[in-house]
């Protein structure tokens, strides 16, 4: 780029109320066009892969799990996927079936958070609560199934840690129905409406031939019309027979562009292609074991004297996560682990995206790709009207009281805002949880 | 795309490297083999490695993993060939080891810009230098961070493990 002196430069973030995670971008700008930008990250780097090359393979399975707050089915599925493939483990027909309809659970409630987020981003926060408000039906169910909202310790090498019991079925078909009836009216809202069109049609560009060359993945290089789908791509548990396609916008009817707009499309779409794989598994999981370990000093025990080494797979919400580890008989952490989330890929993508757009922009255009952030979480609590705080034991009976409701079948009637046995009102805020 | 195919192309540019197939076995109902090859290629084969890969097919990297050996660096180019249809990726593996004498391999932002982002982290996590990439900034790293972290010698790392665990420890 030419420097002349009408162009300035901006520093937005590391912290900056635009951005929901540290990243710093520093913006040449010529009036209200951008010009260029300069990206720096790793201001959340918490050297996650030296840990867990510290530790033994059961600690660094949880630990992957805590590498985000909304990817915490995929990092586990990637890094049991590698182990299983460097220590020769099978994994039962059934944990496959398992596997799949978790993730794709996750795949719902993390589209259902993107399209919040844009809909913030771009001003219009009755579009976000609504889709936050219906987000929660999800959530739900991952806490029925797994007994959290976030962090749901369900993979494990070898298969899964619970299964889905026959009673919980119809709630999870109910959950389809719920969504597939709401999914006209998000599309409607998000798609069908003018003023979301003019702020995100040909807004944030990416072309298909940037796209490929900068190995963009997931919803942001399957919005640029590439058909890039790790489970279609490169089959793995049960994806492969269940015939999954990579969605993109000419699956509406539309030429691809490789805008904010067409982003939304690609994922709205994929949560009615969720929807239909968790419809699949369902009647087509057979009966019989959910792990080929169920004691976990005997699977330590093998591990320990596994040796080889493997990668694991997975299309994460965001795109394909990859896990390489490394194994050496005798000793129980992995020689080597190497982690690469999507937003990674994706990161190289916001170049060419901010390029000649405007500033008003670019909190649309930054959030487009879905960048993992950080998850923080922050409650706000109205006691009699006057604000106060809760603290963290209150924070954990509440939540406990909450599980054991949803468990016990009574749901909630306003997710979120429901007024609890001590008169409090609780709302959630901040990143996905 | 299938693993024949790759194992030509990589053989054709780079005379002499022998492919490994791994292939895996997927699905409950009807199994089907996903097909991954693995290669070590000396350096000076790198780049025609990864331009034949480019010409075969569209390429996604994934990834370069790696780690120290004892004596060398030991670096991993998880290369997909050929999205686009079902089941028609092949994951190609390409091995390189460089002594820690020189750890210098070239980049290969040239046929593939997306690898920026990844041969930048091996230069702050494992100390290697790539001849020909575009920018050496520092990604996840503070800038000035002593060290390697993921160098198994590497004084500086121990010295910041140490500090850390003596500053826990009065935490408490």
């Amino acid at each position: 780029m030419a420097e002349t002196q009408n162009v300035y430069e901006i520093p937005i973030g590391p912290i900056h109320p635009a951005l929901k995670e540290p990243i710093r971008f520093t913006f040449q700008v010529e009036g209200e066009r951008i010009r260029g930008v300069d990206i720096r990250t790793g201001f959340a780097h918490r050297g996650i892969e030296f840990m867990g090359m510290k530790r033994n393979l059961i600690q660094t399975l949880y630990l992957s799990e805590r590498i985000c707050g909304i990817c915490s089915i995929s990092h586990p599925i990637a890094i049991t996927l590698a182990v299983e493939r460097a220590a020769g483990i099978e994994v039962p027909p059934r944990a496959q079936y398992l596997r799949v309809i978790y993730s794709e659970l996750e795949r719902i409630h993390s589209h259902l958070l993107w399209a919040g987020v844009a809909a913030h981003e771009l001003g219009f926060d009755t579009l976000l609560h609504l889709t936050w408000k219906v987000r929660e039906q999800v959530l739900d169910i991952l806490e029925e199934l797994s007994g959290n909202r976030i962090d749901y310790a369900l993979p494990i090498y070898g298969g899964v840690r619970r299964d889905v019991a026959p009673e919980q079925i119809p709630k999870v078909e109910a959950m389809v129905r719920y969504y597939r009836g709401l999914l006209d009216e998000l599309l409607d809202a998000f798609l069908r409406d003018p003023s979301v069109e003019a702020r995100t049609r040909n807004v944030g560009v990416l072309t298909a031939e940037e796209a490929d060359s900068l190995c963009a993945v997931g919803p942001t290089a399957r919005a640029s019309g590439l058909s890039k789908d790790v489970r279609q791509d490169r089959p793995y548990l049960v994806y492969g027979e269940l015939g999954v396609k990579a969605i993109t916008p000419r699956d509406y009817g539309l030429e691809p562009r490789g805008d904010v707009y067409d982003k939304a499309v690609v994922r709205l779409l994929e949560v009615a292609q969720s929807l239909d794989l968790i419809e699949t598994c369902l009647y087509e999981m057979p009966e019989g074991e959910i792990t080929s370990f169920p004691k976990i000093p005997a699977l330590l025990a093998f591990l320990k004297k596994a040796e080889g080494e493997g990668l694991g797979w997975h299309e994460a919400p965001r795109g394909e996560v990859i896990h390489y580890i490394r194994l050496e008989a005798g000793v129980e952490e992995p020689i080597a682990w190497k982690v690469k989330a999507p937003t990674y890929s994706n990161l190289m993508s916001w170049v060419p995206m901010f390029r000649d757009q405007e500033v008003a922009d670019i909190p649309i255009i930054a959030a487009s790709i879905d960048p993992c952030i950080c998850c923080m979480d922050r409650v706000h609590v109205v006691r009699d009207g006057s604000p106060g705080t809760v603290l963290k034991e209150d924070l954990l009976r509440l939540s406990r009281a909450k599980t054991e409701r949803i468990v016990s079948g009574a749901r909630l009637s306003v997710p979120g805002s429901r007024p609890t046995a001590h008169g409090l009102r609780t709302t959630d805020y901040g990143g996905g949880l | 795309m299938t693993a024949d195919q790759v194992t030509r192309a990589l053989t054709a540019a780079v005379p002499g490297l022998q492919p490994e197939l791994r292939p895996r076995k997927v699905g409950v109902r009807s199994p089907v083999e996903v097909p991954e090859l693995w290669v070590e290629v000396p350096r000076e084969g790198l780049v025609p490695a990864v331009a034949a890969l480019k010409a075969a097919g569209p390429v996604h990297i994934s990834v370069i993993s790696g780690r120290d050996t004892g004596e060398g660096i030991e670096l991993l180019y998880h290369l997909a060939v050929g999205y686009g249809t079902a089941g028609g990726e092949v994951m190609a593996t390409l091995r390189v080891t460089v002594p820690k004498s020189d750890p210098t391999v070239p980049s290969i932002c040239g046929v593939l810009p997306g690898a920026e982002t990844t041969e930048r982290e091996k230069i702050e996590f494992l100390g290697v230098s790539f001849t020909g990439i575009p920018s050496t900034a520092h990604v996840f790293l503070p800038d000035g961070f002593p060290g390697h972290p993921w160098r198994k010698d590497d004084p500086e790392t121990a010295k910041l493990v140490n500090r850390l665990v003596e500053w826990e420890g009065n935490d408490g």
